[in-house]
């Protein structure tokens, strides 16, 4: 009898002890590995995570940056996706439309949406439903050398308000042209290759123009990327390298650096590089004022998978990551725009008055999503190979016109509209 | 032949059976079926429908596709005739008896062992406007040849990519010709120079003939990694500018992998398998391969 009520009791203290281990859910985050800086950041986060609480227990799992997103594709298609995992801003939507994210709107209080930058949002959202929330967020913008523009006496813009107008910014072109230390004025970092690059670095020329990339309500192309504002906008751009305002094929990515461009044409993450360089002859200057104004954003942002048995629990790892000071410590070491307003006004360089706050003002502002559908792929292909050809000679009118067909031909292929 | 014969054979087989049945056979069927469908690399909410031939329409409306093929014609047409005649020359030298024949039959190999895109990194530096094969040309025309910009130029950028191709890809050939050309026997040249045959005469008439086989081989080989130009116009040009060398093979990369339409891409696949075939089983024909009698 004594016996059995020892082995009962063992039974039971078995059942208790591994029930209260048990009660620790665990997920799996998948991470795609950045820069060095970034990696430190999210493992120390996640240990601090996995220390104060007992609740939830994250294992980190992260994934060379290379082939992540074929990676992630791969688990997509088998039905092996983590709890929660970061993604490329493009790529949300058409995991979004595959079913493949859980909805995070019954988690996120109105308060906490309306402290996120709204490129953010804009680009979470699909559908009606947000899927995806970054802690940072990117700013595209003009930076430029103080020593030509002073010498060619130009206006500094302070703000995205007071930003140069198209005479202005055609004029300034112009005379840092004829500067004898310049060789070309604009630097289009097109070194960077044709890619997403060319999307991100020069939508927002179109759609300054008053022209996009697609129909975004209709889901049609033609007509927008090669209607009359399209056209305009691609011949503008064409001729700044034909007159030489821009090098069509720079050997590298030094131009601005060695002070051969004045004008660098070219997202946050210059910052440090550019900082060093040229020390306190570095300005930034918001996007020119076309017919309207324009910038690009978007960024890796993290998501919740329907494949997740405990999206609650995953959640609470993303908020914890999501808290302002958490977001600070990430974007200091990267460089990036934090995507919370409650937390750039934590950061040295993005708080208002800050040396980069004009990121901040554009991403409220000015800033376009690209594309939100499951076609942006071919998208940004086919925009991309169009500027490229631009870039290099090709007739404008020909390239968007292909463009535009090319987009619709897949758009319709897929049964979106 | 022994039951024990038979498992050795087995055995022997067996390895290189299974990664053939799994990473081309099992996949080129694969692919076959999937061209009759819209799969998407990132499956969709309405799941893989079959689309019948769909795919294969499509594809005589798709400009790039024909544009891809037509630089690929050109490709094969330039550089098989031009490297496998470079790779008998080449043969032809080293297999002269001197002290350091070994040394360049090694260099001569040395690209074709490279990998292809290493290869292609290095070479599009030499191509920069102010590298090495600029600075070269310049130097040897006293500066009268101005530096082009070798891969932005539609009229230069396939001709380089060409040029660099050759000198990676004729290695490999020179050493089937050399091969063949060891198989010779040394009686039928002792006997032409009894007769006084000079060695144009040697050439044409004992080489040539012997080394039949030999060419067929390399010509048809040759064709088919000319028609699969893939590394080095994604690495070195994109298959710009303004699609001056743009290939089938980036066409199938792009639709597949950055468009995630794999439906269409397996049938562009499909259709450029059977084009290939074709060619190859053509060239054969007319070339006829002459099998020897023990």
């Amino acid at each position: 009898m004594k016996r059995l009520s020892i082995l009962a009791l063992t039974v039971f203290l078995t059942l208790v002890l591994s029930v209260s281990v048990l009660a620790a859910t665990e997920i799996t985050v998948w991470y795609h590995s950045g820069q060095g800086g970034e990696r430190e950041v999210i493992q120390d986060q996640v240990k601090r995570f996995n220390s104060i609480q007992d609740e939830v227990k994250v294992n980190l799992v992260q994934l060379p940056e290379g082939s992540y997103n074929e990676q992630v594709q791969a688990a997509a298609v088998a039905g092996d996706l983590p709890d929660v995992l970061d993604l490329d801003g493009p790529f949300i939507a058409n995991y979004a439309w595959s079913g493949y994210l859980y909805p995070l709107n019954e988690f996120v209080t109105p308060e906490m949406e309306k402290d996120f930058l709204p490129s953010i949002l804009a680009q979470g959202y699909y559908q009606g439903k947000l899927y995806a929330l970054g802690t940072f967020d990117s700013g595209l913008a003009i930076w430029g050398n103080k020593k030509y523009l002073d010498a060619i006496r130009a206006r500094i813009p302070k703000g995205v308000d007071d930003a140069w107008t198209f005479t202005e910014f055609m004029e300034i072109l112009k005379k840092l042209k004829e500067h004898p230390d310049v060789k070309y004025p604009l630097d289009f970092k097109i070194n960077y290759g044709k890619g997403e690059w060319f999307t991100y670095g020069f939508s927002p020329i179109f759609q300054a123009f008053g022209a996009d990339l697609i129909d975004r309500e209709k889901l049609v192309a033609e007509g927008t990327i090669n209607g009359p504002a399209a056209m305009a906008a691609g011949a503008w751009f064409q001729a700044l390298f034909e007159k030489g305002y821009a090098n069509p094929n720079p050997p590298g990515d030094t131009e601005f650096i060695n002070g051969e461009a004045a004008l660098s044409w070219v997202g946050h993450w210059v910052y440090n590089q550019y900082k060093d360089a040229l020390g306190d002859n570095l300005v930034l200057i918001p996007m020119p004022k076309f017919a309207g104004q324009a910038t690009g954003m978007g960024s890796w942002a993290w998501s919740i998978t329907t494949n997740s048995k405990h999206p609650e629990a995953a959640w609470k790892f993303l908020e914890f990551i999501l808290q302002p000071e958490e977001i600070v410590k990430m974007t200091n070491v990267n460089g990036a725009v934090p995507s919370r307003l409650s937390a750039t006004k934590l950061s040295e360089v993005y708080k208002s008055g800050g040396q980069l706050d004009v990121f901040v003002e554009q991403l409220q502002t000015i800033a376009i999503e690209r594309p939100v559908t499951p076609a942006y792929p071919v998208i940004t292909d086919a925009f991309a190979t169009a500027i490229d050809n631009i870039i290099n000679g090709s007739d404008v009118r020909e390239e968007l016109n292909n463009a535009a067909r090319s987009i619709d031909e897949e758009i319709e292929y897929m049964g979106l509209r | 032949m022994t039951r024990n014969n038979k498992l050795v054979i087995t055995a022997f087989l067996l390895p290189a059976s299974i990664l053939l049945i799994v990473f081309m056979i099992i996949p080129f069927f694969m692919a076959f079926g999937l061209s009759f469908t819209n799969q998407r690399l990132i499956p969709t909410p309405r799941g893989t429908q079959l689309i019948g031939l769909t795919n294969y329409l499509r594809l005589f409306n798709d400009r790039l596709f024909w544009t891809g093929l037509k630089n690929n014609f050109i490709f094969v047409l330039i550089v098989v005739p031009l490297q496998t005649a470079f790779a008998l020359g080449l043969a032809l030298l080293v297999n002269i008896k001197l002290k350091l024949s070994k040394f360049f039959r090694t260099v001569y190999f040395m690209p074709t062992v490279t990998t292809m895109v290493v290869v292609s990194v290095i070479w599009t530096f030499l191509y920069y406007p102010e590298g090495l094969i600029n600075g070269f040309l310049s130097s040897i025309t006293g500066g009268l040849w101005s530096g082009v910009d070798f891969l932005k130029n539609t009229a230069w950028a396939f001709p380089a990519i060409m040029f660099m191709s050759i000198w990676q890809g004729v290695g490999f050939q020179m050493l089937i010709f050399l091969a063949g050309l060891q198989e010779i026997p040394a009686s039928f040249y002792e006997a032409a120079e009894i007769d006084g045959a000079s060695s144009y005469q040697k050439f044409l008439y004992i080489t040539f003939p012997q080394l039949k086989n030999t060419t067929t081989f390399v010509l048809i080989s040759t064709t088919i990694l000319a028609f699969r130009l893939f590394s080095q116009v994604y690495v070195m040009t994109n298959g710009g500018p303004r699609y001056s060398t743009y290939t089938v093979m980036l066409h199938i990369y792009n639709t597949a992998f950055k468009r995630l339409n794999i439906g269409y891409g397996s049938a562009l696949t499909v259709v450029f398998f059977l084009i290939i075939l074709i060619i190859s089983l053509v060239q054969r024909g007319l070339l006829g391969e002459e099998r020897e009698v023990d």
